[in-house]
């Protein structure tokens, strides 16, 4: 063991970064075949000829569309695009069979108990509405009379811990001092799930 | 177990003393001593290491934001899925059919006839409770990390039930975790 190893190169498919043998049983073979056509095309012998077929489908469909299109020019070409693109938004609702979450403007408040009779309430999102964090957080401190803080969260997202319980009436002031944000878009996380406010 | 894993999973992320860094290198050295040549490239002496911990007893190893090895209370230490591609050598080997692979992508056990039948090769020097990595009839890459439940002896004898816990997979919470900042 005297030569040091080198570490191997794997081939990771660019559409769902598996490696590449192992994109037929991935979440999304029919997205990633296009790209393993391109990179890997020896893995995969049977989407070669099928590509191949198919380019030769499209070419031949070109060239009837060419031939009828000195009749009806405008309508064919369009009405083909539009159903493509329809169909490549469906592919794109698709993948992993989950719809990824857009981040949605909503301000999630959490209370941590801290020492047993102590906590901490925790609000999320506020930057979402435009709203500055260190502002708000001098406001929330001098309205409760406790120490509030601007602190990095778990995903380097930013927050605001409030010292104390100030759940009682924190949706109020939230929506008084900024008129921005609507009450229902205010969540208590209660047991781990959400609830709406008020 | 690592099914559902994101950032949100992490309870605690440090950088360790000296001391404990040495201790983890240590035992990860002893677990895959086929890694000897590559410690220094892997888990620097002089660059800081970060332990995160998780719930459910889970620890991974970091360097450089880049998730390298994971361990379940205080159990072995196991190589992610991308750094074992890269060192293949480094573990023990099991080999399940083909029509287990998917089972697998989705999470499963590794059943012990998948790995008895023709598709499967086992390793027969394994015992029970080693991690082992799991590859497939036909494929040249792992595609799971697992954690024997019994001998490979017993596996062959047994033929029923679970053979190796699967505790990391392709494409699960981990493998998507490519960078943990």
């Amino acid at each position: 063991m005297a030569e040091k190893l080198e570490p191997a190169k794997v081939l990771y498919c660019g559409v769902c970064s598996l490696p590449a043998e192992y994109c037929e049983f991935g979440p999304d073979f029919g997205r990633c075949k296009p790209w393993l056509v391109e990179n890997a095309p020896d893995l995969y012998p049977d989407l070669l000829k099928e590509a191949n077929e198919k380019a030769a489908d499209n070419v031949s469909d070109k060239l009837q569309s060419l031939g009828i299109s000195s009749g009806g020019a405008d309508g064919a070409p369009s009405s083909s695009q539009s159903g493509g693109t329809s169909k490549k938004e469906e592919v794109k609702r698709l993948p992993g069979g989950k719809l990824k979450k857009k981040d949605r403007q909503e301000v999630i408040i959490e209370k941590v108990v801290r020492n047993k009779r102590k906590s901490i309430t925790i609000v999320k999102g506020l930057e979402l509405f435009g709203i500055k964090l260190s502002d708000a957080s001098k406001k929330l401190g001098k309205k409760f009379a406790t120490g509030a803080s601007v602190v990095k969260g778990p995903t380097e997202k930013e927050q605001i811990d409030v010292q104390g319980d100030i759940i009682y009436d924190i949706v109020e002031f939230i929506t008084d001092t900024w008129p921005d944000v609507p009450e229902r878009s205010i969540f208590f996380i209660e047991d781990g799930k959400k609830v709406q406010a008020g | 177990m690592f099914k559902k894993f994101s950032l949100e999973e992490v309870s605690s992320q440090n950088q360790v003393k000296t001391s404990v860094q040495r201790r983890i290198r240590q035992s990860i050295q002893d677990e895959y001593p086929g890694l000897e040549t590559v410690m220094e490239d892997l888990l620097p002496k002089k660059s800081p290491l970060i332990v995160v911990k998780c719930p459910n007893h889970l620890t991974l190893v970091v360097v450089n934001n880049v998730p390298l090895f994971f361990c379940i209370r205080d159990g072995p230490y196991m190589p992610t899925l991308r750094l074992l591609h890269q060192y293949p050598n480094i573990m023990k080997r099991f080999q399940v059919d083909r029509g287990a692979i998917k089972f697998v992508f989705s999470g499963a056990n590794i059943m012990c006839p998948g790995l008895t039948s023709p598709g499967g090769v086992l390793d027969e020097e394994v015992d029970a409770e080693r991690p082992v990595a799991i590859y497939a009839e036909g494929k040249q890459h792992a595609l799971a990390i697992g954690f024997t439940k019994m001998s490979a002896k017993d596996i062959k004898s047994i033929n029923k039930g679970i053979g190796v816990d699967n505790m990391h997979y392709l494409n699960d919470g981990l493998w998507k975790m490519e960078r943990l900042d």
